[in-house]
């Protein structure tokens, strides 16, 4: 059975000076143990998608359409069963993990403290943390657990959150907000290797939300591409980045420093003045009266697969 | 064969507890572009302070245009300084958060040279032009622009002042890959055009072996030093 | 508001990107959410205006003894009752609000102005420029302001002047140590670096780039601490020192009548009112800003 279906998302949030439509008819699948990327620059929105999936938007947000969780609609859920769910079925990697981890608490207790508020004995819930510390490659873990997070790199800082949103060990779907932020290469590397391990090993899904194009080629096995807060594009990982059919892909693809650095003219549009055809229009050499006139739609059903163009590359 | 713009020598950094770099040399022709390469925390970022005299080093020499920078005197340095500036990996904090960017972009010209905010504007008219600014974005704070505008009007602030060295310091790892592309592109385009060097610094091995024609590799406080070709293969094999 | 979209940077950039006069228009709409802000700052619009013009206001001459009508309750004749001497309460309570208000805002002003330059040197220069400025500082800030001032006064004597003067001795370090602290915070921001790389001179660097971002918060500072002077005021000229007995001041008012506190109640409590209310209404202006401000957070995260 699906493990998330996401039907005709929208979020808005209304503002002083008009409403920002964060994203707008977002709809995909993702099955169980399957990595899926939502791949976008600034402003595409991704990250909005990913909080409204596990509810921690700011309340001024505005959200429409479904999202269904092992069948059961969450939108409808109370807070209390979607409380039950965050950090048990699904959890979520921050997107700053300096931010996300107790500057005061050593390390090992910001992973022993899940268990022992579940009523596990001190000593087995310090013994678990050493576990999975060593598990997301933090050893010798018994002093890393000593430590505190500034003693820690940024690499190293965000093995631990991400050690942290698999502690319970139910999670069925990991949503990893920027998970290479601010990373160089190595630890880029070494975060995408281990991604891959806890989500083969454990068979949860990752539903990764980047705009870091290396690590999404490297670990994802669908991907979807947004832009101006809609999916334009979206396909099996090998096909997206070898024969991109949506310009705003071919584009992102050569933009890339070893495909040629060809700069994409122009900016996207803001989200609260969105053209009425194509948001694409402006950068497009492919554009015509129709782009302007007429909004294109997601060209198949079954949302596995799909282009957002009226004149898409063949394939 | 003419001098080249930046000869470095011997540098090195302590903080007390350690050595972050030791015993650096390179040198830097006339519009060539060396990268410096290195993990974080690798001491890249320090070394590019080092060399615009933005940090003391503890022990070495830096020879820019031909004068020992760090014996000068406060009034030919003074002079000195607009043929070597740098440009910033945090775009948000690039610019002074309370001057629009035509204030930021005019406001070296108009020290230098004496001039009023209008003058120094339009005698660089074609040079904000081509970084891509229009008077809309001069108009607004740093605030209210993305990164990619934000370095572009850092770029047309440094060469304003017509600058023989620029240290690059991680220039595009905060921005987009589109929005980098733009900007690593207008960067090369100002090099054809002034005749500039760049000493770019970085972590991203893809955007080094475009950018540079040498690397030098900080691993462990020591630099060495390769050709583009050597570079990639040196990445290539660091992975296994 | 764009402070709501935190979670989305690009959203909140893209709403920044929008409005073209950003501070003023941003700070208008906040001000209008805030009722209990735009109270008092209309309150102390009242006051500083009446303080202004209390030579015009003022029914009476508020040094006019006249002991036919001592300790009178409220009457449509002295609004407000008059003191033990005949003198009619209203009035002097506004020029003792001119008084009150003119010692405040000329000291704090000053000790501002002192601070903020020291702190600001100290914190760019470092070294040994900020050892030293740091310990003249510190040797100020040890000694407790009353006591400070107290002694200054019976130095150099009475007068309002030299009230000003003592407390600004009194104030300016607290100012000089704090913005040192935000000056210092700033201090090694890359547009301050990119300041040095581009050869501006040192006062530029400090007055353009150092200043303006670092005094906010000083700024707020400064309104909170006119409510301290008022106060600090008050009581210096209640224990008698420091205002020469021709002017009126709501702290000598309290000393002068707090023998008829139980007879004659009105003389203590009219300027003790005055006082609690200016200095409450100047907190809650100087907690006002500091809550427009925080919510104003001008570092975007790169998004």
């Amino acid at each position: 059975m699906t493990l998330l279906e996401v039907q005709d998302l929208n979020v808005h949030f209304p503002t002083g000076e008009g409403t920002v439509h964060a994203s707008r008819n977002i709809s995909f699948r993702l099955q169980p143990g399957e990595v899926l990327g939502l791949v976008g620059e600034t402003g595409s929105g991704k990250s909005v998608i990913g909080q409204a999936i596990i509810r921690l938007l700011p309340s001024s947000a505005q959200v429409s359409g479904h999202i269904y969780f092992s069948g059961q609609d969450l939108t409808g859920l109370s807070e209390s069963s979607i409380h039950a769910l965050r950090g048990c079925s699904i959890s979520l990697i921050p997107q700053n993990p300096s931010g996300a981890l107790n500057p005061v608490m050593m390390n090992g207790q910001q992973i022993a403290e899940i268990f022992e508020t579940q009523g596990t004995q001190r000593k087995t819930a310090v013994e678990t943390s050493w576990e999975l510390l060593a598990a997301v490659g933090l050893v010798p873990a018994e002093r890393i657990a000593r430590e505190y997070p500034h003693q820690l790199s940024g690499g190293m800082r965000q093995r631990l959150t991400t050690s942290i949103a698999i502690a319970r060990g139910s999670t069925k779907l990991i949503i990893a907000d920027e998970p290479t932020k601010g990373l160089d290469y190595h630890a880029r590397e070494t975060t995408a290797r281990l991604l891959r391990e806890i989500s083969t090993e454990k068979h949860a899904a990752l539903l990764l939300i980047t705009h870091d194009l290396y690590l999404a080629e490297h670990i994802c096995d669908r991907i979807a591409v947004l832009y101006a807060g809609e999916i334009v594009e979206i396909g099996y990982a090998e096909q997206i980045f070898s024969k991109p059919i949506h310009p705003y892909t071919q584009a992102l693809m050569k933009a890339i420093p070893k495909n040629g650095l060809v700069p994409l003219a122009g900016q996207s549009p803001s989200l609260m003045a969105l053209p009425e055809g194509c948001a694409f229009m402006d950068r497009c050499e492919r554009q015509t009266e129709k782009c302007h006139q007429e909004h294109p739609l997601m060209t198949q059903e079954n949302i596995d697969g799909g282009v957002r163009c009226h004149h898409p590359y063949c394939a | 064969m003419p001098s080249p713009v930046l000869c470095v020598t011997g540098l090195s950094k302590s903080y007390g507890h350690g050595n972050i770099f030791s015993g650096i040399s390179f040198v830097v022709e006339k519009g060539a572009t060396l990268g410096l390469f290195g993990l974080s925390g690798s001491g890249k970022s320090t070394l590019g302070r080092c060399i615009v005299r933005l940090e003391q080093p503890t022990a070495g020499v830096v020879t820019m245009l031909g004068y020992d920078l760090f014996s000068l005197g406060s009034k030919k340095l003074r002079e000195l300084r607009p043929s070597f500036q740098m440009i910033f990996q945090h775009p948000e904090i690039s610019l002074n958060p309370s001057m629009t960017l035509a204030e930021s972009v005019a406001e070296p010209l108009m020290v230098h040279k004496e001039l009023k905010q209008d003058e120094a504007l339009n005698y660089i008219r074609s040079l904000i032009s081509k970084v891509g600014l229009r008077d809309e974005h001069l108009a607004r704070y740093p605030h209210q622009l993305s990164g990619g505008e934000v370095q572009r009007a850092v770029l047309a602030r440094i060469f304003s002042l017509k600058p023989k060295l620029v240290v690059a310091d991680e220039p595009t790892s905060m921005l987009d890959v589109s929005v980098q592309a733009q900007v690593l592109r207008l960067m090369q385009d100002l090099q054809k055009e002034t005749g500039v060097s760049y000493v770019f610094i970085s972590h991203d091995p893809d955007v080094m072996s475009v950018m540079c024609d040498h690397v030098l590799w900080i691993d462990d406080g020591t630099g060495v030093l390769f050709d583009r070709s050597e570079f990639v293969d040196r990445v290539r094999t660091q992975s296994r | 508001m764009s402070e709501e979209v935190t979670t989305n940077p690009g959203a909140r950039k893209i709403i920044a990107a929008q409005s073209t006069d950003h501070s003023t228009k941003r700070w208008i709409r906040k001000i209008r959410k805030r009722l209990g802000f735009q109270v008092c700052l209309v309150l102390l619009g009242i006051l500083v205006i009446a303080a202004l013009f209390a030579l015009l206001i003022a029914p009476y001459d508020p040094n006019a003894i006249d002991l036919k009508q001592k300790n009178e309750d409220p009457s449509s004749a002295h609004i407000w009752g008059t003191d033990y001497l005949g003198r009619d309460l209203f009035s002097r309570t506004l020029f003792g609000a001119q008084t009150s208000l003119l010692i405040a805002f000329v000291t704090v002003a000053c000790a501002f102005a002192a601070g903020t330059a020291v702190g600001c040197v100290a914190a760019y220069y470092g070294g040994v420029v900020d050892e030293v400025l740091s310990r003249c500082v510190d040797l100020f800030l040890a000694f407790p302001g009353i006591i400070f001032s107290l002694a200054l006064l019976g130095l150099i004597g009475a007068g309002i002047l030299n009230m000003i003067l003592a407390l600004t001795v009194s104030q300016w370090a607290t100012f000089a140590r704090f913005m040192r602290g935000n000056a210092l915070s700033i201090k090694n921001l890359e547009y301050i670096q990119s300041a040095r790389t581009a050869g501006l001179p040192d006062r530029r660097i400090m007055m353009r780039h150092l200043m303006p971002n670092a005094i906010m918060p000083v700024l707020i500072l400064a309104t909170l601490d006119i409510g301290s002077v008022i106060l600090a005021t008050a009581g210096l000229s209640f224990l008698g020192l420091g205002i020469p007995p021709g002017i009126p001041e709501w702290g000598s008012m309290i000393g002068a009548g707090k023998e008829f506190l139980r007879t004659a109640p009105l003389n203590v409590i009219v300027p003790g009112l005055a006082i609690t209310v200016v200095v409450l209404l100047f907190n809650f202006l100087g907690e006002g800003l500091r809550d427009i401000l925080d919510v104003h957070d001008e570092q975007v995260i790169p998004g």
